[in-house]
């Protein structure tokens, strides 16, 4: 298949399909069918909460990967921790720029490379899940997955905010504002509303680039 | 039958299994589709095992609270459809809330508890299943629009585009960047470690000319900031 779009579409039908598939085999085989009523009162709680998510999450992926790697990346999931962040350091390392088609290309072989990776890992740790689980949850390495995203971020913000400076100047001031109202006088949970904060900081990002390159003080090379 | 012999039973591990091995299928034909198109674009070999060796190296750490996640709900609702699930869309944080959701709409306020039945409990995997197929509902009506009107803007001005790109990934990024710095603690202390940590091997790459070692700077980074969290605590 040579047009990603046609290659995209069709994996994403037949994706739904077998992804509907799986509760209906087990549904028909033991006979248990949620009442309507119930199904459609949960259903209706999780879309109000994820559609809007799900929108915005759309329009702010998709240019940064590419229909390639986004095709991909709404099947495997994961994209903050895991797709996006491979996906663009790839493109740094391979000095391609997302939104040129070479990014696009390199960015849908990061996501694949990423998302067998992840589904390896994952298929070992269910096959060990019973000696694994000591290992994994004692107290002793807690700290290092309760505070993976830090350490994520951290190397992620120190490489690619110190190339573009004047760009991360308006997005960090408008996170620690953010934050601070979230869990200070919110004292709501962070990574609860995490999904809605991507995309209200990505407008904020966006307008504000945009207004300090149209007055001037970003210029072409701060983006090159 | 009991409900959790009921998620653990060989049918539900059956339709799991083929499940995700179309998604493996999946990732090998959009590799290979990309590894065609990255030849007939003349990026070079050398991008590509970089490509491929960072994304590996990259993805294993962040996978590891998935399994996290597999053993936090594998009590309640098996272990195969929790894996089916966590390997597919969506992430840890969706799945428990959606299970969740599914059962209390069947009256059933704590996942686990004694009146879970496997009614609940098929109420719990079909909103978890239709709970989340936005993403992909939109890929397949709106992608070929999407893409070509990107393609339409970076033919208009390519520098406003990569401006708009990089902005909104810097946005993503400031939202995982702000906690840690308001609230302080150990998580401020493992994004300064991690930061140092990249600065350092990210400087000592470009001089010492190794090439492997720029693959993995993001790797070790986050394992070292990892390693001092755990360090600190003991």
């Amino acid at each position: 298949m040579k047009n990603i779009h046609t290659l995209g579409e069709r994996s994403l039908v037949g994706m739904l399909i077998l992804m509907v598939g799986a509760p209906m085999v087990i549904s028909v085989y033991y006979n248990i069918f949620p009442p309507a009523g119930a199904f459609l009162s949960g259903f209706l709680q999780a879309a109000m909460i994820y559609l809007p998510i799900a929108i915005a999450e759309y329009f702010t992926f998709v240019p940064i990967l590419g229909p390639g790697g986004s095709y991909l990346a709404f099947v495997t999931g994961n994209l903050t921790n895991l797709k996006i962040p491979a996906a663009v350091v790839a493109m740094d390392q391979a000095g391609v720029k997302s939104g040129t088609e070479e990014g696009a290309v390199i960015a849908q072989i990061s996501v694949a490379i990423s998302s067998m990776v992840t589904i390896g890992v994952v298929f070992v740790g269910m096959l060990m899940v019973l000696p694994l689980q000591p290992l994994l949850s004692s107290p002793v390495l807690a700290p290092a997955f309760d505070n993976i995203l830090p350490a994520l971020f951290g190397a992620l913000g120190a490489h690619f905010f110190s190339q573009h400076r004047k760009l991360a100047v308006v997005p960090l001031l408008s996170t620690v504002i953010l934050a601070a109202l979230v869990i200070y006088v919110l004292k709501l949970n962070f990574s609860s509303i995490q999904g809605v904060l991507i995309p209200i900081l990505g407008v904020i990002s966006v307008v504000s680039a945009l207004y300090f390159y149209r007055i001037g003080w970003i210029k072409k090379e701060d983006i090159e | 039958m009991d409900t959790l012999a009921l998620a653990n039973s060989w049918i539900v591990y059956l339709v799991c299994a083929v499940v995700v091995l179309y998604v493996f299928f999946l990732c090998i034909l959009y590799l290979r589709q990309g590894l065609r198109r990255a030849k007939e674009l003349g990026i070079s070999q050398d991008a590509i095992r970089s490509t491929i060796r960072s994304s590996a190296g990259f993805s294993i750490a962040p996978s590891i609270p998935i399994i996290l996640a597999l053993m936090a709900m594998m009590g309640v609702l098996g272990i195969p459809f929790p894996w089916m699930r966590l390997s597919i869309i969506g992430s840890f944080q969706y799945e428990l809330m959606t299970a969740n959701i599914g059962a209390s709409a069947m009256g059933v306020t704590q996942l686990g508890s004694a009146h879970m039945t496997p009614q609940v409990l098929a109420n719990s995997f079909w909103v978890m299943t239709l709970g989340i197929p936005w993403g992909m509902l939109l890929s397949i009506f709106t992608m070929r629009r999407f893409a070509s009107g990107l393609d339409q803007a970076r033919k208009k001005d390519a520098t406003k585009l990569t401006l708009i790109i990089t902005a909104l990934y810097f946005g993503m990024l400031s939202v995982f960047v702000g906690p840690p710095l308001v609230q302080g603690g150990l998580p401020l202390y493992t994004l300064l470690v991690s930061a140092a940590t990249f600065l350092v091997l990210n400087a000592l790459a470009k001089r010492s000319r190794i090439g492997w070692l720029s693959d993995y700077v993001f790797t070790f980074s986050m394992l070292g900031g990892m390693v001092f969290s755990v360090l600190i605590s003991l």
